[in-house]
């Protein structure tokens, strides 16, 4: 099992300097200099000449390169041009915010997607099939940003229940790293209070879509089962019809929809632009886009090397969960 | 003679009710209400887009700005639909957007679903290191900011429908990719699979003939669903020049315009949005339809549980 | 499952329950701070590593700045600094003499002229300096005494203060000594202004806190000043209308009705600085050809487009600048500068130009000005109806900007903003090497714009610069359409008066 760990992690390396490779040969040959993007209007020539120079644009791109990996090598992955901080350190205070509203939609995908799904694939065509399916379809089909700006308008606008945007009350909590998180464990309910108000619109803004996604494919997927063999040879032991649906059927249905469960969590990690502007937040969704709209090369790289590696990471635990809930699945 | 051709009349006419009779009772399970809802559903959005120069009452880029943002006129209006902000048909928008953004959510679904599925199976079955370098190809891919991406292709290839059809499909791929791979993991230890192994079968042949048919319902779950977001996404790549030019409606676009205007102005989001409803509902209600009837397993038990 | 599942409902319901109670609860309370709704604040603690024009407005009501652009009066207003004279016999020399006996937040320590060299030469040095343009002009600078400052310019510059007087942060020389650029920033951010940095979270907020001893900080002037991040213009307007915030910039046209109905809120506006142009590179065919660049000046109606798509919410350009802006004559333009409608003139200028019909294409961003997508779509048909076979194109920000930059694209919508004094923003498209952007090469507009930078006489300034508007507008490498309206929504719990520069001194609000 060790060998099997260490050997997984090793063989992450040429996929996180492929991608760099990749990414940085992609963003220096995209159109776009990062000097005449984040300099102000009335900058010089000589001006935008001065900046590339003091950040290393002047240099031929495979000595950036090299000197981007040798950074690498000692853990820094260099300084933002546009927030002229180290991006590790911009990176660090980003994700969490990005992790507790990819957790909290995801909890809202998973807690009613699954439940719902199983309740219309044990029951194909009955009323709750059909209501439930619809409800998935409206959630796939509203984007998020409309979704978004409905909830402001009428939770925020209309009933003023909720605040509007951003991620903490100035003068409760900063809304820095796991503000929720952080507050429930320390048992600062006040602070955990806070963050939960500003959260719960993000994550139905985004976990609305995703419900419909999970819901569809565990109701697929119990359906297959449902019907198989060993499924019918236990109801036909007389075990008890909820016994068999959860126990039986839930347990096998699960492979597609942790599968995509996954492949949700690694969307919701890589932030989701729109609903981080919608609400004003400040996860690193935001971040990689101002990036890349000032090509901020540095950052650009930065921030999808990280994205690699926790995509690496998600993978690596989908394939655990897999073996854990399928023991016929091998990887060998 | 005579009697002989009455008789054989006779007989190609008994032959023809019964074939008539044969074609009725193998059409009878189709015409389920899923799927003739979803057939319609589907035929007439399909109908819109196509006759759109016929159907459509206005040139869906006649602009009249000083009728911008009329609001829907329900009942023989000028614009059934209202107006968008620079005075341009909302329905006729409608009618020709069906054509690009059907397009591309039924392209890009297929494109990436035969890539991925295939991939899948072929990552999953094999397993090992096929599967390791598979996966680690959707690590990779996977990483990619889907707008860095967009950037590059439209920096490269230039602009145009099949572009934006690329972009879409570079990432798309992926979700079908691992999903199967999933099943597949999961299939390949199966004593059907063995059983077919036992026999001889090739590996092209297991992973079509036993593998492939059972990652289909879930892939299919993921292709009917994906192509609204297709259709969402399409507008956000147009703006970044990649895709179709500005003078011609999509559905995404209609939907992205309307953005700014949503508590003023809500029929410019509302309509193309609704639009992209129908056609997942549509497409859906086709699909659970056809896999009731194809499934056999599926109408067993749909019996036993019920 | 089944229970877990109900417990979430009951939670939710719950918490949907009490925020109900709470959210009330907190509005009560709100009582001397103010809050902002902006679209974006500062990437940095550093004061030098940003250039946008918020940025300069927070820093300068922190550290300090020397002065700033007085809209009412119509001329420079000293902050740090008393009173300033240009030699009479070298124009290149500027003497600024100081405020004396300003004293610093928390430590007292006396604002002197080593702290302006000292800023002057942080932004010259410090690495991650984006606002070298500001101190371009500047061959030296030098402290003739403790409260005393000498500038030499490169060339005479009339305009000096435009580039350093609001846009030189002014921070302490003795502090950062003594702790180093980014320990200062961070831990020191102490300076000679009237507010002082509460919590900088970035990309979230920027908090301020009134320094009540400081001699501009009035009482009624807000305790503590919130800059908020909010870019969706729905939220803004939400927000303001909830008493969450009570500034809520940048409304667009279409949500302006919504804030003026509101009973809480009222709309103002002002005029902004940006000029927003199309540009038409001579470089380029068929821009080459005057007459089809004068077409196009005519053929748009810019009336129609303001009045329809930007809802009113602008003000047709009469030449390149507008009301407000230095060296703005209202009889001149008048008569000289002003480019009416006219379809009938544009068609046989088309005609006349021998243009053959070629497709030409306009690039416009999408998102970055007030409904650019919407009134470059609307110039479409305008150009096709007078025989310009024009189509829109859409490219990404960072794309079009990299190419307008390196003089690449032929035919642009964009604007320039921060047009106080117009000298530096025409001279950068317009005058040949000023930059590539539009790429004429006029022998007029040079002659004109260089006359324009040596005259210190304000009188004989604007003349001349009125001559070289005539020239650039007769050349037609662009064609000015139109300045617009900031709109504001503003809390009826506060009064403040916003200005062109979209400027927001905690000084300049008053809690009611």
């Amino acid at each position: 099992m060790l060998r099997y760990l260490l050997g997984r992690i090793i063989a992450t390396i040429p996929v996180v300097v492929l991608i760099s490779l990749l990414v940085f040969l992609l963003i220096h040959a995209a159109p776009g200099d990062p000097a005449d993007l984040l300099l102000s209007d009335e900058a010089s020539a000589a001006d935008i000449a001065d900046a590339r120079r003091r950040w290393g644009l002047d240099q031929p791109i495979y000595v950036q390169y090299l000197r981007f990996l040798a950074n690498i090598a000692s853990a820094d992955l260099g300084t933002s041009f546009k927030y002229s901080d180290p991006v590790i350190g911009l990176i660090g205070e980003r994700l969490p915010a990005t992790i507790e509203l990819a957790i909290a939609s995801l909890l809202i995908a998973i807690l009613i997607g699954i439940p719902l799904g199983v309740w219309a694939g044990a029951k194909p065509n009955s009323w709750a099939d059909n209501l439930g399916s619809v409800l998935g379809f409206f959630g796939i089909s509203m984007p998020s940003f409309w979704l978004g700006i409905m909830l402001i308008l009428i939770v925020s606008g209309y009933f003023n229940w909720l605040p509007s945007s951003g991620r903490s009350t100035y003068g409760v909590g900063q809304g820095s790293d796991f503000y929720v998180i952080q507050s429930l464990l320390t048992g600062n309910l006040k602070t955990a209070w806070d963050g939960i108000k500003y959260i719960i619109m993000p994550a139905i803004a985004l976990g609305t879509g995703m419900m419909g996604l999970v819901m569809r494919v565990t109701r697929s997927s119990v359906l297959e089962i449902i019907s198989e063999d060993y499924v019918r040879t236990a109801r036909a032991k007389g075990l008890d019809e909820r016994t068999v649906l959860w126990r039986h059927v839930l347990r096998n249905a699960l492979v597609p929809v942790i599968t995509v469960v996954g492949l949700e969590l690694g969307t919701l990690l890589s932030g989701s632009i729109i609903v981080e502007t919608v609400f004003a937040w400040p996860g690193s969704g935001s971040l990689l886009i101002a990036a890349i709209q000032s090509r901020d090369y540095p950052l650009i790289t930065g921030t999808v090397l990280t994205y690699t590696i926790a995509f690496v990471v998600i993978n690596f635990a989908i394939d655990m969960l897999y073996a854990l809930i399928d023991p016929r699945i091998r990887f060998g | 003679m005579d009697n002989s051709a009455t008789l054989e009349a006779e007989v190609i006419s008994e032959r023809r009710t019964a074939r008539s009779r044969r074609l009725r009772r193998a059409l009878r399970p189709w015409l389920t209400p899923k799927v003739i809802g979803g057939g319609i559903i589907v035929l007439l959005l399909v109908i819109g887009g196509l006759s759109a120069p016929w159907i459509a009452p206005y040139d869906p880029n006649a602009q009249n700005l000083s009728q911008a943002l009329r609001p829907p006129d329900w009942l023989f209006g000028a614009n059934v639909f209202g107006t968008d902000a620079l005075g341009r048909d909302i329905l006729s928008r409608l009618f020709y957007g069906a054509r690009i953004s059907l397009v591309i959510a039924v392209m890009v679904v297929i494109i990436s679903g035969v890539v991925g599925i295939a991939l899948g199976a072929i990552s999953g079955y094999f397993a090992g290191t096929t599967d390791f370098l598979i996966q680690k190809l959707v690590e990779v891919v996977w990483a990619f900011p889907p707008l860095l991406l967009a950037i590059a292709i439209m920096a490269f290839l230039g602009q145009g429908l099949e572009n934006l059809i690329l972009a879409l499909v570079s990432q798309r791929w992926i979700t079908y990719c691992r999903v199967s791979r999933g099943q597949a993991l999961s299939l390949r230890s199966r004593e059907f699979v063995d059983a077919a192994r036992s026999l001889g079968a090739r590996h092209t042949r297991i992973i079509v003939r036993h593998i492939m048919p059972n990652l289909l319902p879930s892939a299919l779950v993921i292709g009917t669903f994906s192509m609204a977001s297709a259709i969402i996404s399409e507008a956000a790549l147009s703006f970044l020049g990649l895709g179709v030019p500005p003078e011609i409606p999509t559905w995404g676009s209609m939907l992205a315009d309307g953005r700014t205007y949503i508590s003023t102005s809500w029929w410019l989001a509302l309509f193309p949005g609704l639009c992209i409803f129908f056609t997942v509902l549509g497409i859906n209600l086709l699909g659970d339809g056809l896999r009731d009837i194809l499934d056999p397993r599926l109408k067993r038990s749909g019996s036993g549980i019920g | 499952m089944k229970a877990s599942c109900r417990r979430l409902t009951l939670i939710l319901l719950a918490s949907v329950a009490a925020t109900a109670t709470f959210g009330l609860a907190q509005n009560a309370e709100a009582g001397g701070q103010v809050t902002i709704g902006v679209t974006e604040t500062i990437a940095s603690y550093n004061p030098y590593a940003d250039s946008i024009s918020m940025g300069y407005a927070i820093w300068c009501q922190v550290y300090g700045c020397l002065g700033f652009y007085d809209y009412e009066k119509g001329d420079y207003v000293g902050i740090l600094v008393e009173r300033w004279e240009v030699d009479k016999a070298d124009k290149n020399v500027w003497t600024f003499h100081l405020k004396r006996g300003v004293k610093r937040q928390n430590d007292g320590v006396e604002f002197t002229s080593a702290d302006v060299i000292h800023s002057v030469n942080r932004i010259n040095n410090d690495p991650q300096s984006k606002q070298k343009q500001n101190i371009s002009p500047i061959k030296d600078i030098s402290a003739v005494d403790k409260y005393t400052v000498k500038i030499v310019t490169k060339e005479p510059t009339a305009s000096l203060l435009e580039y350093i007087f609001d846009r030189v942060i002014i921070t302490a020389k003795d502090l950062y000594d003594k702790h180093g650029a980014r320990e200062v920033d961070r831990k020191f951010p102490l300076g000679w202004g009237p507010y002082k940095l509460k919590e900088l979270v970035i990309g979230q907020r920027i908090v301020l806190e009134k320094d009540s001893s400081h001699p501009d900080a009035k009482p009624k002037n807000p305790d503590t000043l919130i800059f908020s991040i909010m870019r969706e213009a729905e939220q803004r307007v939400t927000a303001l209308i909830n008493n969450e915030i009570q500034i809520a910039q940048f409304i667009p046209p279409h949500l302006a009705e919504r804030v003026s109905r509101a009973t809480n809120a009222e709309l103002l506006s002002t005029s902004s600085v940006e000029i927003m142009f199309l540009a038409m590179s001579p470089k380029y065919k068929p821009w080459d050809n005057l007459k089809l660049r004068q077409a196009v000046c005519y053929a748009i109606d810019r009336d129609l487009i303001i009045k329809n798509v930007l809802k009113a919410q602008a003000d047709r350009l009469d030449g390149p600048i507008g009301p407000g802006q230095y060296g703005y004559d209202p009889e001149y333009t008048k008569k000289n500068l002003t480019i009416a409608y006219d379809p009938a003139k544009a068609r046989e200028l088309v005609k006349a130009s021998g243009y053959n019909n070629e497709p030409v294409y306009l690039d416009a961003p999408v998102g970055r000005y007030i409904n650019d997508k919407e009134v470059t779509e609307a110039m479409v048909p305008m150009l096709n109806a007078v025989g310009i076979n024009a189509r829109l194109r859409t490219p990404e920000w960072a794309t079009l900007w990299a190419d307008v930059q390196k003089g690449k694209t032929p035919f642009y919508y964009m604007g320039r903003g921060s047009v106080v004094d117009p000298s530096v923003a025409l001279s950068q498209y317009f005058e040949t090497n000023g930059s590539p952007r539009i790429g004429i090469s006029d022998p007029e507009i040079d002659r004109t714009l260089a006359a324009e930078r040596v005259a210190f006489d304000p009188a004989e300034r604007k003349k001349a610069l009125n001559i070289a508007f005539k020239a650039i507008e007769d050349a037609a490498p662009g064609c000015f359409m139109w300045r617009h309206h900031m709109l504001y929504g503003l809390s009826k719990t506060i009064v403040h008066k916003p200005n062109a520069a979209g400027r927001i001194f905690g000084t300049e609000i008053v809690v009611k």
